[in-house]
């Protein structure tokens, strides 16, 4: 499948796979990319970083054809190529892998991989056997741990994107682009992911892999390109480079922000936060006399199992797990989208049977979910639109809607998270991922809720919005409100919360002081029960 | 485009507020992405006819066209929300012969009364919507497939109360204030198309109510995650949608004097078609109450303008069908 590029890698290691040299676009008065450079060496992982908007997806839109690109050079395996469609970059050996996964979830693996180019009798009929001995093939060779029959949309989401990458291999691949595919993968699947990746560049498939974790380029790749407002900030070896160089490139000399984020970007090692507000929250947290503005006792329901929790006045509580785990459901019940079958919930003081969406809200609960596009925002419809929706009732008087009032709202929110936007009637699809979050942050921002829920509050979001965001948390739980954590992201974990909770399969196993926690290590072999048990639920 | 400079503005709109309300209110007419096409489209056939035909050019050709078209334009107002909401609604037509026999049976059998026959028959049309709404969120079954069930439905119990027979209409005021009567020479029918359309407009752009469908057909999920109840919401419209369904049969069966209970047959297509013209999302979340009543006057100004060009019946409904998908392609994207 891959042995022309095999054949090639072998010869000439020192022609790249591709390059791309001095590649500009321009979109109407937006200058996306000022001429950037990138080369990928067969068998390398090349990661690319930068800033939402610095300019990478806009070259991994030119190299897989969807844009066309002003001025520059494109080059695969030497030859000068320009791709009109996406086809054409297809047929050029470079394949993408989006955040945004395209498989049909009621087929299987196997139809999956070979959608459109399944074999047939000469009837037309499909070999249904042959292909899926084709693909099984395949997973075997390349050492995927799947199971071609397997419907998809029975698959975690970490194995779904396994698909996704095995389906853009299929074929004569020379390139593959990976966009974000840790995002929302929690430890030991992006180890999964990983072990993929190298079984691919053994093979001498070149891979781009664009990132914000930064403690992945180090684990992955071995060189690292990283661009600036369209322009390339600089090339590193990664065994030559640390952290720090990285942060300085991706967010440019002179940033006001850079010597914060230096101390808090840094991988397993030491993570603190801001001494002054760590001992302060830590302070109210730790006085057990703070009545709990959140108890959960002996919850249960379809996927919970006998859920006890505690959360206090002014507490950031993490919650940690596998994808699957129950974290999320967790979250869920509280806010009232799942029902509860045993147990009891008390809202500030006030227990709960059973719950609505609405009167959770009502009680000063607030719910960020895990995917902004799906769950968090009506996409089409405005910035006030969106803001407005949890309290329409707060922006009406006999159910007549104060527009002017929701209006001003909505400035004073955009303003106080610095949401960027011409204004509360631009679109919230025409904003880039960290605003997206911002804004579903905004939706919750007055009155302060009592109890904030978040699910993976930074996935897909930039250096810099990230920052904003942690900020945005610290202040909440300063105010007091109770701070509810689920991510997949360690690092953040650590940084934000005073208490984490282990969840693993629907109930509560440990909770841990964060002083307890030495690194990410620490806390990544807590929630790490085998890798054989995660395989296990995937086939 | 204007908002880039509001910030900078927003003091000053305080001190004189006559300009930005003008403007709010332009706006508000205008409520929706792409009008202009469509006042255009309108536009355009409007002087068509008026070259092609020398009758229709005049007052009363207008009045004409706006009783013609008053049942659908009634109706598509509800439409409008159930679309919006990401739902269909094909069982107005038969809502409405159902209602229609409703309200001429409480007339003839419980008081000879139009306010009777009005209640009658606008309660009738909000049962039929709300056992749509309520089967369609809470068992769970496309709507499309609901609405199709009770199209067939509710047209079978009207045929059968009277065993198909129609039923006579006796009641003066009835008669005058659903059908025949006129203010200021503007006929009834016109005055509570013009009725529903400002309280359509009220409720869809003006109410949380409306924030609330727009919402729900936006993103059902992120919706339910802001603790907005879908389910209701949704029934709701489709409750409305019912009741005007009943008032467009009162509208019909005061004008011909008789409810009869196989009228209308094939009408939801022209609701629909008017909906989708007037700039509604089958995707839901998108559209304005302004929209719809103009996709309704264009198919029916299109209806009249054949009609007097004497284009035969059978070519008219295909000029019209493609028409229909063409200004639709034309005004998408």
């Amino acid at each position: 499948m891959s042995e022309p590029v095999a054949v090639a890698a072998a010869s000439s290691p020192q022609v790249p796979l591709i390059r791309v040299a001095g590649v500009t676009k321009r979109f109407g008065g937006v200058q996306a990319l000022r001429g950037v450079d990138l080369e990928v060496f067969p068998g390398e992982v090349h990661a690319l970083l930068g800033e939402n908007g610095a300019g990478k997806s806009t070259l991994i839109k030119i190299l897989s054809g969807v844009h066309a690109y002003d001025d520059g050079v494109i080059e695969i395996a030497g030859h000068k190529v320009t791709f009109d469609s996406p086809a054409q970059s297809r047929d050029a050996g470079v394949a993408v892998v989006y955040q945004d996964l395209s498989l049909v979830e009621s087929l299987s693996v196997g139809a999956n991989l070979m959608l459109g180019r399944e074999p047939r009798t000469r009837l037309g009929f499909v070999k249904n056997r042959q292909l899926m001995a084709t693909v099984g093939e395949f997973l075997r060779s390349h050492g995927i741990p799947l199971h071609p029959k397997t419907p998809v949309g029975a698959l975690p989401f970490a194995y779904r994107q396994m698909t996704e990458i095995c389906k853009a291999l299929m074929g004569d691949v020379r390139v593959l682009i990976l966009d974000e595919p840790t995002s929302a993968l929690t430890g030991g699947e992006e180890q999964i992911l990983f072990d993929a990746i190298r079984a691919v560049t053994a093979r001498g498939v070149g891979v781009i892999y664009v990132t914000h974790r930064l403690n992945e380029v180090f684990r992955i790749s071995q060189r690292v390109t990283v661009f600036r407002d369209g322009a390339n900030a600089g090339t590193f070896d990664t065994a030559k480079t640390d952290m720090k160089q990285l942060v300085a490139a991706i967010v440019g000399s002179g940033h006001a922000a850079l010597q914060a984020r230096q101390k808090t970007a840094v991988g397993d090692g030491a993570i603190s936060r801001e001494p002054a507000s760590a001992s302060a929250i830590a302070e109210a947290a730790a006085d057990t006399t703070v009545a709990p503005v959140l108890k959960l006792s002996n919850v249960s329901n379809d996927r919970l199992r006998h859920v006890d929790l505690l959360l206090r006045r002014g507490e950031i509580h993490g919650l940690a797990g596998l994808i699957g785990s129950g974290r999320t459901e967790i979250l869920q019940t509280i806010f009232g989208l799942r029902s509860v079958d045993a147990g009891a919930i008390e809202i500030d003081g006030r227990a709960r049977a059973r719950i609505t969406p609405a009167e959770a809200i009502q009680l000063g609960v607030a719910l960020v979910p895990e995917d902004r596009h799906l769950e968090g925002l009506v996409l089409d419809h405005s910035i006030e639109r969106n803001l407005t929706l949890p309290r329409l009732a707060h922006f009406s008087r006999w159910g007549w809607l104060r527009s002017q009032a929701a209006v001003q709202q909505a400035r004073r929110s955009m303003k106080e998270l610095s949401v960027k936007a011409p204004g509360p009637s631009t679109a919230v699809k025409f904003l880039s991922g960290g605003n997206q979050q911002k804004v579903v942050f905004a939706k919750w921002n007055h009155p302060r809720p009592r109890v904030l829920l978040l699910d993976e509050p930074t996935v897909g979001v930039d250096v810099g919005a990230r920052e904003e965001i942690y900020g945005v948390v610290n202040h909440a739980a300063h105010a007091g409100t109770g701070v509810l954590v689920v991510s997949s992201d360690l690092d953040e974990l650590l940084r934000l919360c005073d208490r984490i909770s282990i969840v693993a399969d629907g109930s509560i196993v440990k909770t841990v002081e964060r002083a307890e926690l030495a690194n990410a290590e620490a806390l990544h072999h807590l929630i790490q029960p085998s890798r054989s048990s995660i395989e296990a639920q995937a086939i | 485009m204007n908002e880039s400079v509001s910030p900078l503005t927003s003091e000053r709109q305080a001190s004189p507020p006559q300009k930005s309300r003008l403007r709010r209110i332009a706006r508000a007419l205008l409520q929706g992405d792409r009008p202009y096409a469509l006042y255009g489209a309108f536009a355009i056939l409007l002087v068509v006819f008026s070259f092609a035909s020398p009758w229709f050019l005049s007052i009363d050709n207008f009045l004409n066209i706006g009783r013609q078209t008053a049942l659908v334009s009634i109706i598509a107002i509800g439409m409008t929300f159930v679309i919006i909401a990401r739902q269909i609604d094909l069982s107005v037509g038969s809502t409405l012969a159902l209602s229609g026999m409703s309200a001429a049976l409480a007339m003839t059998y419980l008081g000879n009364n139009w306010v009777i026959g009005a209640l009658a028959g606008i309660g009738t049309g909000a049962i039929v919507g709300a056992i749509n709404g309520i089967v369609t969120t809470r068992v769970n079954i496309p709507s499309f497939l609901v609405t199709l069930g009770t199209l067939s439905a509710a047209r079978g119990l009207a045929l059968m109360v009277t065993t198909t027979k129609p039923v006579i209409i006796d009641n003066d005021s009835f008669i005058a204030i659903f059908g025949e009567g006129d203010i200021f020479g503007v006929p009834v029918p016109i005055i509570w198309t013009v009725l529903a359309v400002i309280a359509g407009i009220l409720l869809l752009h003006y109410s949380v109510f409306g924030r609330q469908i727009y919402a729900a057909g936006g993103n059902p999920t992120a919706a339910l995650y802001s603790g907005i109840n879908t389910r209701r919401v949704t029934t709701l419209a489709f409750i409305l949608t019912g009741m005007l369904a009943g008032l467009a049969a009162l509208v019909l069966s005061a004008r011909s004097h008789a409810a009869r209970p196989d009228v209308v047959q094939g009408m939801e297509l022209d609701v629909i078609a008017s909906v989708t013209l007037g700039g509604c999302s089958l995707f839901g979340g998108r559209g304005f109450v302004l929209g719809t009543l103009l996709g309704s006057l264009i198919i029916g100004t299109l209806n009249n303008g054949l009609v007097l060009l004497g284009v035969s019946s059978s070519l008219q409904l295909v000029i019209k069908g493609v028409i229909i998908v063409a200004a639709v392609a034309f005004t998408r994207k």
